[in-house]
């Protein structure tokens, strides 16, 4: 029996080898007009990648032997976009049949094969937040996921040591479930009550164990376990970003006193349409918020919105980042950046912090991603013209230094599973990816309950 | 003391293969008249091939008491035997069926409780009920059992219907048993699970199984140190609140019984290889379709393998001479190496040295041999085939030592063909399963059949059909009117030489499978003939059986044109 546990631990620890063997490239992208985000923009400059990192940025860089040479005269070199609010590579979204799930996460359902994954490649995008749905007021845990296509087992996408990060929601969506099965919450004063049950009934559960960890007896006997209440208390502790679904400032409000009471801190609020409300009260908090640029008026919640949200957010000091939740939108985040200078003039480094290095800080990432500097992941996406600009084309984007996306080198079809038994007719550019899937698996509702509320 | 009579039920559950062997046979009184006169047989001058690359030529086999009394080129055949002439018969070990519902009824699904709480719903509902055993499914009755039994298999690891946890399974010999207790080796040998959610309650899909699954683990650990702990001194202990779900785990979390993941994908794979190295059971993956990604991680860890027998059909490509654009060529270019990867991965497993079993969970049973002949024809050697089919799933499960070869004292389950098992044009004569003999008539073949049949949808059996049974005594013809009386159907046969007008009664027709019987009396006593068969087009296919007599041959048909 002894025998048989080392040859466990022998055989898991050769699990967790094979899961460390992502590739890590080296590269020399040369002459290219680099955004470094951090540092401004530098002209005819190189970059060297050694190993998957960021080894030397400079003028006329040696290339070392045997690394490959990418000549980017005229180009424009960044760091690799980051969408805060995504729900590609997901092979399920919510566990909608109950309104508090802190116990289940995305990480159990990361679907590699999601065609998504590499369109979002095309348009610059090197990670993502894969977020649980909306359809309870304490959702999934999320996962952030390095889009390293081509790999098959899910692990070779995790952003390793990535911080957890949990889903919560408000307002319409989670009252919606409510309603329709008849339990609670099913108004936002509900939704408020659930959210501070479930932090005592954590806290209960937090003395409970310790009372147990703290007991010398040998025959101690273990309190119930709940997965549910100990990312509760992981939350309590810190431990868990807060990624909070969000539309009207009063129940953005509440949020914030209610983790005020409960001395939770890393909060960021996603869509969060009426932010700039209480934009001031936000950069108080601390709390990032993760926007749409120009997205609203498709429910009730939000019909009061802005298209300066993220402009003003930004010029009161809150963290804000413009995502995509779409896996058509995730395609052209640097339009979407870029719209933020017609409407707020924000500078070219401020615009372009909103699809990387913000995200970055609101996934507790960016001591890693979110600008080129030496040190940093070599996540980097090179652009035809400069990203801001309406006809900037996306051309290579790179993982760690690895190439996943190349324009030159493009196939046609780039699908890592195709069942025999379909048919060719089925073969089209729509699919439900690109379909909103915040509420997938919740009960739907009709038109007239939406505007019944 | 519950651990003490834990313990002691585990060394009990251990003695259980020896305890049904003695079973089988004290079991044989039979008011009925069914049995046969002797359940001893000796397969003479065959070839026998007591394991893939293992061939006696021109040798004996004899069956005793159920088991394998001896074998080689030198036997003495007992008085009692039954003897076969097994010449240019083949003789392989019975088939093992590493994870299947044969055998088992598909229960009723729970109804939906008016008041569900859907968070929290009652365990019958969210599928949560690891403790309920196959046996409790198991029926003598059910199609599976023979289906499976005439392709060759006699052994099956019979697992429940359920949803996420429906319970355990049992391992199952395919013989001709009257109570379902006579078909079993051992119960409770296994905890069976899958990615089937509640429909519209908690765990609905795979987020929730995945954490609920973490949660029942991770209890059932706590519980069961309580338990031990409260077994071995009560005194002043707060006694451990009984949980049936709970107590199901715990020969789980004590990895003294496997989990049988039914994961078919890749991604169900790997969820369940997930939850293992989290919390450390021993898996056994079952139903796997698409293993060819994971070989590498398959075969450096201790994971036990079923893959399943169903393949995808092979796609249809546009004819050379059709006029299709170049993108449609390359499409269905990149489909077939899909299609490839499925059929290829048998092979690669077997390169990689690793060893498998095979699962018929989701195939279809008439399938199944043509599906062996296609993992063959894509790289997969007949050894190990055969292997995968009998030794290698014998070790998997744990019984190589009572079955699983042809060797002396071990269970007699026997295959008899008329060939190599896996040429095409091979039939199967004979099953063995426990020492019970199963006759298999020599079915002529369609010309041209390749088991799709006539591809024309039935649109109806009303008319007038030309039949012919193959009996013992030769040939016999007739013709069968079937008429249609409202939703119901009757007819009538009529024998070409003379004999009386039969009714057919009890006809039905579901699903293009036809069904009827008839009587006739045979000196004082009622003979009944039950046909069934399936409908292709304006084919008949069927198989006549007279249970009195346990004998059965075929019965084939075609509809005359009503002109």
């Amino acid at each position: 029996m002894k025998k048989f546990n080392l040859l466990i631990v022998l055989m898991l620890s050769a699990v967790t080898m094979l899961q460390a063997q992502v590739p890590k490239g080296d590269v020399l992208i040369k002459n290219g007009t680099v955004l470094t985000v951090t540092n401004g923009t530098l002209e005819n400059t190189d970059i060297l990648v050694r190993d998957g990192k960021i080894d030397r940025i400079g003028k006329n860089l040696r290339t070392p032997n045997g690394v490959e040479e990418i000549d980017a005269t005229g180009l424009f070199v960044m760091p690799g976009i980051i969408d805060a609010h995504s729900h590609i590579a997901g092979s399920a979204i919510n566990e909608g049949t109950s309104q508090v799930t802190s116990e289940v996460s995305m990480e159990d359902v990361v679907d590699p094969f999601d065609i998504s994954i590499y369109r979002a490649l095309a348009g610059g995008v090197t990670s993502i937040h894969l977020m649980h749905g909306s359809a309870n007021v304490i959702g999934g845990q999320n996962e952030t996921l390095k889009l390293r296509y081509g790999f098959t087992n899910p692990d070779d996408l995790r952003f390793e040591g990535a911080p957890r990060t949990i889903k919560f929601a408000l307002g319409e969506n989670p009252t919606r479930g409510g309603r329709r099965r008849g339990i609670q919450p099913q108004s936002r004063m509900g939704v408020e009550a659930m959210l501070r049950n479930s932090f005592n009934e954590a806290l209960e559960y937090q003395k409970k164990w310790e009372a147990y960890r703290a007991d010398n007896s040998r025959r101690k006997v273990a309190p119930e376990y709940s997965l549910r209440m100990e990312t509760l208390v992981d939350i309590l502790e810190g431990e868990v970003l807060v990624h909070c679904h969000s539309y009207r400032a009063d129940e953005i409000y509440m949020l914030m006193k209610v983790f005020q009471d409960f001395g939770i801190e890393k909060l960021t609020f996603q869509h969060a349409n009426e932010a700039y409300k209480v934009a001031p009260e936000l950069a108080a908090f601390g709390a990032g918020a993760s926007v749409f640029s120009d997205w609203w008026a498709y429910k009730l919640e939000v019909y009061y919105s802005t298209a300066y949200n993220a402009a003003i957010l930004t010029n009161n000091g809150v963290t804000t980042s413009i995502n995509s939740d779409s896996g058509e939108l995730i395609r052209h985040l640097f339009h979407e950046a870029a719209k933020t200078q017609k409407y707020g003039d924000l500078t070219d480094d401020e615009a372009l912090a909103l699809i990387t290095l913000n995200p970055a800080k609101q996934l507790g990432i960016d001591n890693r991603v979110g600008s080129i500097e030496e040190g940093k992941d070599a996540d980097i996406a090179i652009f035809d013209s400069h990203p801001l600009d309406i006809y900037a084309i996306p051309l290579m984007t790179f993982v760690d230094g690895v190439k996943y996306f190349d324009k030159a080198t493009d196939e046609k079809d780039q699908r890592l599973y195709i069942d025999p038994e379909s048919s060719i007719e089925v073969v089209q550019i729509f699919d439900r990816e690109t379909q909103h899937r915040c509420m997938e698996g919740a009960d739907l509702v009709d038109f007239f309950e939406l505007f019944n509320n | 003391m519950k651990l003490h009579l834990r313990k002691s039920i585990f060394r009990l559950l251990a003695l259980l293969p020896l305890l049904c062997i003695s079973l089988g046979l004290s079991a044989q009184s039979d008011p009925s008249g069914e049995s046969p006169a002797t359940r001893t047989y000796a397969i003479t001058n065959a070839t026998i091939v007591q394991a893939a690359g293992d061939t006696l030529m021109n040798a004996t086999i004899v069956f005793k008491n159920g088991l394998i009394r001896s074998l080689g080129t030198d036997v003495s055949i007992p008085g009692d035997a039954e003897v076969i002439d097994g010449t240019d018969m083949f003789v392989y070990p019975g088939f093992i069926d590493g994870m299947s519902y044969t055998g088992a009824v598909r229960p009723d699904s729970p109804e939906r409780p008016d008041d569900l709480f859907t968070p929290d719903p009652p365990n019958d509902y969210a599928g949560i009920t690891p403790e309920e055993q196959v046996t409790s499914q198991l029926s003598l009755e059910e199609n599976s059992i023979e289906d499976l039994r005439e392709i060759g298999f006699t052994v099956s690891h019979t697992v429940p219907y359920g949803r996420m946890l429906p319970g355990s399974g049992a391992l199952l010999l395919l013989n001709h048993a009257e109570h379902p207790d006579e078909m079993l080796i051992q119960d409770n040998v296994s905890m069976y699970t899958q990615f089937v959610g509640a429909p519209g309650a908690y765990p609905g899909n795979t987020l929730g199984i995945m954490a609920k699954f973490r949660d029942l683990y991770r209890n059932a650990t706590y519980s069961r140190q309580h338990a031990e702990m409260y077994a071995s001194n009560p005194a002043g202990m707060e006694r451990p609140t009984r949980d049936r779900v709970m107590e199901a785990f715990y020969p789980v979390v004590s990895n003294e019984k496997p989990i049988f993941y039914n994961a078919s994908s890749s991604l169900e794979a790997r969820r369940a290889i997930r939850l293992k190295n989290d919390l450390g059971f021993t898996l056994v993956l079952g139903n796997l379709e698409e293993g060819w990604g994971m070989i590498d991680e398959l075969k450096s860890s201790d994971i036990k393998v079923f893959m399943s027998l169903e393949l995808p059909d092979e796609p249809e490509n546009a004819d050379e001479d059709e006029e299709v654009t170049e993108e449609v060529r390359e499409l269905e270019e990149r489909r077939m190496e899909f299609y490839t990867k499925h059929v290829s991965q048998f092979g690669e497993m077997e390169k990689a040295g690793i060893k498998f079993g095979f699962s018929s969970i989701d195939a279809n049973s008439r399938d199944i041999h043509d599906n062996l002949r296609t993992m063959i024809a894509n790289g997969l050697s007949e050894t190990a085939a055969l292997n995968a089919l009998t030794r290698d799933a014998a070790e998997l499960l744990g019984i190589s030592e009572i079955t699983g070869s042809l060797s002396e004292g071990m269970i007699a389950n026997a295959v008899v063909a008329n060939g190599p098992i896996f040429d095409e044009d091979t039939q199967i004569r004979m099953v063995f399963a426990d020492g019970d003999k199963f006759d298999y008539e020599i079915r002529e073949r369609r010309s041209g059949g390749n088991g799709n049949g006539d591809a024309t949808a039935t649109s109806g059996i009303e008319g007038t059909w030309r039949y012919t049974i193959e009996s013992p005594q030769g040939e016999q013809g007739g013709t069968m009117v079937i008429e249609k009386d409202g939703d119901d159907y009757t007819g009538t046969l009529t024998s070409d030489d003379g004999a009386p007008d039969q009714e057919m009664e009890n006809l039905t027709f579901v699903n293009n499978s036809l069904s009827f019987d008839f009587s006739f009396d045979g000196g004082g006593q009622t003979i009944t003939i039950v046909v069934v068969g399936t409908v292709t087009g304006t084919e008949y296919d069927a198989e006549a059986s007279i249970s009195a007599f346990n004998v059965s041959f075929p019965l084939t048909a075609y509809k005359e044109d009503p002109q």
